[in-house]
């Protein structure tokens, strides 16, 4: 039973209003960490200093050398860091590489050590949620229960495009996680999953490598049609959509466009509807505020960010939102620090305007995570 | 993901009939030496013997077979990478045209082919530095 007094707000239904957590993941700093233009240490000065936090979520593959190995005198100065900047850690996100070996994949007993090794390593840095990918089956999610019990870390599945929470695959995770009962497997929410349109900056990449309005156009109507028929029922239907991307750049003379727009079609922008999260809410555990732009009128053109901070609130979700910036991949021409700042007041005016707002001091935030994890659904 | 990053401006070295650049990651996160399925240097349009290729990576150098079974030896997204092999290149002050091509698996995106694999490509004009 919750204990928080900081909201009393409830719906109509009597759920007390979520109060969710601003903040950032590194991931949406890629470009300027990966050009050298700031390390580690320098960007979570720049997060503190800029107000993107106080939420910190880092990529332990990215961001950590050596990873999944830290050393003691390591974690010592990063948790010293973090305390003097005053950021909250969040999600410590850790990669499933069941396919590291070349000529097979990870058995189960070397998954489990390989992700064991990973929750240590978010313990040690201080980290209480650790993402993990779709390639983690139910049975391993239950098999890893112990280890996420023993370093005291909640382990947050990503539901990422093209996957979906009604997907197959998704639910017969759920499903798992209600059977087994432990309030330490859940999900991470990632908004790519529930786009409305074609990322436009994506499209002005394109524009730039030369692709015809013609063209462009092409791939926004039959993005469109997907997302009135909604996502695909299944991997084959995946496919099939994935391969008429790569047809139609083939049929306009583009065919160097083709994989780019099938990846993107399918596995950036997913067509399901906002009200799909409905299906695992009580496990959502952490979200990635997955996004790929702003525009002009101070808004997200492809990801409803104001549905889906109204839906969080509205299902009093007071977890952590990692504001994460996707169209770093491709925008080489706009500043990924004024863009997340604009992504994140569009999320703190969605708050406000569903009643209640974004927690941005520091330690109201980790008292606020802390109990959202202590009353995960069990 | 960021291909035009993958070769150093400024890094073409040449000496005793081997040439060396020195190349980055074209991806967010570390990958381990299983991951760097092979590459390609061309300079000046002539792609350099494929025997002959060593990776420079952590101090030490590979070759592409020594690579393919290393989980213990990663690329890490800051560090450059030394690729060379066997090229001549005159010592005078021409530029030179450095193409190279990357073959990178991504160990936990697994595809109805297998584990994914991406294919990356650069080209960059620079003067040789004899080393």
């Amino acid at each position: 039973m919750s204990t928080e007094t900081t909201t009393s707000t409830t719906t109509a239904t009597g759920t007390k209003l979520g109060t969710p957590i601003q903040g950032v993941t590194l991931y949406s700093f890629t470009r300027a960490f990966h050009g050298r233009e700031y390390d580690l240490e320098g960007l979570m000065r720049k997060v503190a200093a800029e107000g993107y936090g106080p939420g910190l979520e880092i990529i332990g593959f990215s961001s950590f050398r050596g990873f999944p190995k830290i050393e003691p005198a390591f974690a010592g100065e990063f948790n010293d860091l973090v305390d003097e900047l005053g950021l909250v850690r969040t999600s410590l996100a850790v990669n499933a590489d069941i396919g590291i070996h070349r000529d097979r994949l990870l058995n189960q007993d070397e998954l489990i050590e390989y992700m064991t090794r990973q929750i240590e390593a978010a313990s040690v840095l201080g980290f209480p949620i650790a993402r993990v990918q779709i390639s983690i089956t139910p049975d391993s999610m239950e098999a890893l229960v112990p280890v996420a019990e023993k370093y005291g870390v909640t382990l947050a599945l990503e539901v990422h495009a093209d996957q979906y929470a009604s997907h197959p695959r998704i639910l017969a995770l759920r499903d798992r996680y209600e059977k087994v009962g432990s309030p330490l497997l859940g999900f991470t929410m990632d908004w790519g999953a529930t786009t409305v349109g074609f990322a436009p900056s994506l499209i002005e990449a394109y524009r730039r490598r030369g692709a015809s309005e013609e063209l462009l156009g092409k791939v926004v109507d039959l993005w469109n049609g997907y997302y009135q028929q909604g996502p695909p029922a299944d991997q084959q239907e995946h496919g099939q959509r994935f391969g008429s991307f790569i047809g139609l750049a083939a049929q306009n003379g583009r065919p160097d466009l083709g994989i780019d727009f099938g990846i993107n079609g399918t596995g950036l922008f997913g067509p399901a509807r906002v009200d799909d999260w409905l299906e695992i809410m009580p496990w959502v555990r952490h979200v990635h505020g997955k996004f790929f732009g702003i525009d002009e009128n101070g808004e997200e053109p492809s990801v409803p960010v104001r549905d889906l901070i109204t839906l969080l609130v509205e299902n009093g979700y007071s977890g952590a939102v990692s504001s994460e910036y996707e169209g770093w991949h491709w925008n080489n021409w706009q500043s990924p620090f004024d863009i997340i700042r604009g992504e994140q007041a569009v999320q703190r005016s969605a708050a406000e305007n569903a009643g209640s707002r974004m927690i941005t001091d520091a330690a109201e935030a980790r008292r606020a995570l802390d109990n959202h994890l202590a009353t995960a659904h069990a | 993901m960021i291909p035009d990053r993958i070769i150093e401006q400024g890094t073409l070295t040449t000496s005793g009939g081997r040439t060396a650049v020195e190349v980055r990651l074209p991806w967010y996160r570390a990958l381990p030496g299983s991951c760097i399925s092979g590459a390609k240097l061309t300079i000046d349009g002539q792609a350099v013997p494929e025997d002959t290729l060593r990776w420079g990576m952590n101090g030490k150098e590979f070759t592409f077979a020594e690579l393919s079974d290393n989980t213990d030896e990663w690329w890490f997204p800051l560090d450059s990478a030394i690729l060379s092999g066997d090229v001549e290149l005159g010592d005078d002050q021409a530029e030179h045209t450095v193409d190279v091509d990357l073959i990178l698996y991504i160990p936990y995106i697994i595809t109805d082919a297998g584990t994914l694999h991406i294919e990356e490509h650069d080209s960059k004009t620079m003067k040789a530095v004899s080393a």
